[in-house]
């Protein structure tokens, strides 16, 4: 069943239209990619669904139309975001960090917080360093354990290996796909990094001007040399 | 010296609870008040009318006036600074309006004339040859309590945390489940309460007339320009530069030149370091 479902979905930056009639669902417990290059809409895309940007169209979340609803209401409906660049706040603890996005969940803090820490121990040992002073890598993973204190239903992530090393890429994929694994959490990851997307996702939808310019199973979209050339790079 | 030491302590204990809530504001919404300084008036004139009018006891018309200060900046937010959608220019051109309109409806109100605040506390405290009112010290003492509780609430608590954060970063605040606007609305009647309990105090140490609201303004500019974007340790300091400053000044130089060396104060820091001794973006 899906728990995501967006139709025909136009969205705007100011007066310039940012995407025009997408679409595309995501199953319970599931992962879908949405892949595509600088300036495709893969940003707008998700902060139309958190609210954040004027849009028409339908975007449904477990049946129940969302579009109207404003981010705070969105959030306590169901829906983490640890966007692109993270948006943490800098002179706050870790710590801090995390009860920020414990605002609308505060009665699951301490089941969100041994969720994060099981993930990310890293911040479990430095949870009191200010989130200005750490690594890209870190503050990727304070982001989502950001998004993960909300109590979600379902999990965006924007971007999460932009300017990370391969090896920090590697670990935040083993994470999000532990996440999924253990607590069946859906994810809708917008990546530039198609290999980091092909690794988690089951669904991937290339997203061109604002457009889905093709979206299938990954494994599909993979084994076509045609498509595989064209997007993939392989 | 004893005596420029504790005038010195007292005076800056005061404008630093005169900042605080300029500062919240700015820090939250990067906006400059202009207003605030009517919220000092709104306060002063309130307690004088529920106490000294009206006879109501001094604690009831301590709580009225800070509620009305309250009351204005949830009214300012609500009606005026939210329409305009961020447009910082309009704000403050709007809130400096709005001072002087209050200012003309106080005129209407209580007349021009200046007015005697009667003390909150009574009696003087002696210090060997040195000497202060209650009042004052009150006062200063209120200030530190006001300035501790505000600290704690902010890094203890989640509505504290939830102000912090849109300080920082509005989109991270949104999508934590913070609404930006709700938050922005409690900031700005915690700064009128703050400016209304700066207001009975400033006003029992100085006076209440209709134009009062200029000097603590002033002050309070000085301070977050002095001190930096939105930091409430970086006011309390810079509140005790500009205190002891004044002090120093009117004791040892001239009383005329008062206030003169905190204007320049506030050139040198715009000149030398434009972000302020300690700005650095957080509360």
């Amino acid at each position: 069943m899906a728990l995501l479902t967006i139709e025909n979905l136009f969205a705007w930056y100011g007066m310039a239209e940012s995407l025009h009639g997408v679409s595309l669902s995501l199953e319970e417990g599931g992962i879908a990619g949405v892949i595509g290059p600088n300036g495709a809409g893969k940003s707008t895309l998700m902060d139309s669904i958190m609210g954040l940007v004027t849009v028409k169209g339908s975007i449904r979340l477990g049946g129940r139309e969302i579009i109207g609803l404003k981010p705070a209401e969105l959030v306590r409906a169901g829906i983490g975001y640890a966007p692109e660049r993270a948006h943490l706040f800098p002179y706050m603890s870790v710590r801090d960090n995390l009860l920020v996005g414990a605002y609308t969940a505060r009665g699951d803090i301490e089941k969100n917080l041994e969720l994060v820490h099981g993930l990310f121990p890293v911040l479990a040992e430095r949870w009191a360093q200010e989130t200005a002073t750490q690594s890209g890598g870190e503050r990727q993973m304070v982001s989502l354990g950001r998004a993960l204190m909300t109590s979600p239903r379902i999990l965006l992530v924007d971007e999460p290996t932009i300017g990370l090393a391969p090896k920090i890429c590697a670990g935040i994929a083993e994470a999000l796909l532990r996440l999924n694994r253990e607590t069946g959490l859906a994810i809708l990851i917008a990546e530039q990094n198609v290999n980091f997307a092909m690794q988690l996702a089951r669904h991937i939808h290339v997203l061109e001007t604002g457009s889905v310019a093709v979206a299938g199973p990954t494994e599909q979209l993979r084994s076509d040399p045609e498509l595989a050339k064209a997007y993939f790079g392989h | 010296m004893i005596q420029i030491l504790i005038q010195g302590f007292l005076l800056s204990g005061l404008y630093a609870l005169i900042a605080v809530g300029f500062t919240l504001i700015f820090s939250v919404g990067r906006v400059l008040n202009l207003a605030y300084g009517a919220y000092l008036m709104l306060g002063g004139y309130a307690y004088f009318y529920t106490v000294q009018q009206l006879g109501v006891p001094k604690l009831p018309g301590f709580v009225i006036a800070v509620a009305t200060g309250a009351l204005a900046g949830l009214a300012m937010y609500q009606f005026l600074v939210k329409r305009l959608k961020g447009d910082h220019v309009a704000v403050e051109i709007s809130t400096l309006i709005l001072a002087v309109v209050i200012q003309a409806a106080i005129v209407l109100l209580f007349n021009e004339s200046s007015k005697i605040l009667l003390p909150i506390v009574d009696g003087v405290w002696r210090v060997g040859s040195a000497s202060v009112t209650n009042n004052i010290l009150t006062a200063m003492v209120a200030s530190w309590f006001i300035l501790g509780g505000l600290m704690l609430f902010v890094k203890r608590t989640h509505l504290g945390r939830a102000i912090q954060a849109v300080s920082m970063d509005a989109k991270g605040a949104m999508i934590s489940g913070i609404n930006t606007d709700r938050i922005n609305l409690t900031t700005w009647a915690i700064s009128g309460a703050l400016g209304a309990t700066a207001g009975v105090f400033f006003a029992s140490y100085t006076q209440l007339n209709p134009s009062m609201w200029v000097s603590p303004l002033i002050i309070a500019v000085a301070v977050v320009i002095v001190g930096g974007i939105g930091s409430i340790v970086g006011s309390l300091i810079v509140a005790h530069i500009i205190g002891f400053m004044e002090i120093i000044t009117s004791s040892l130089i001239a009383a005329e030149l008062r206030g003169v060396f905190t204007m320049l104060l506030i050139i040198g820091v715009l000149v030398l370091r434009p972000q302020g001794l300690f700005g650095r973006g957080d509360l």
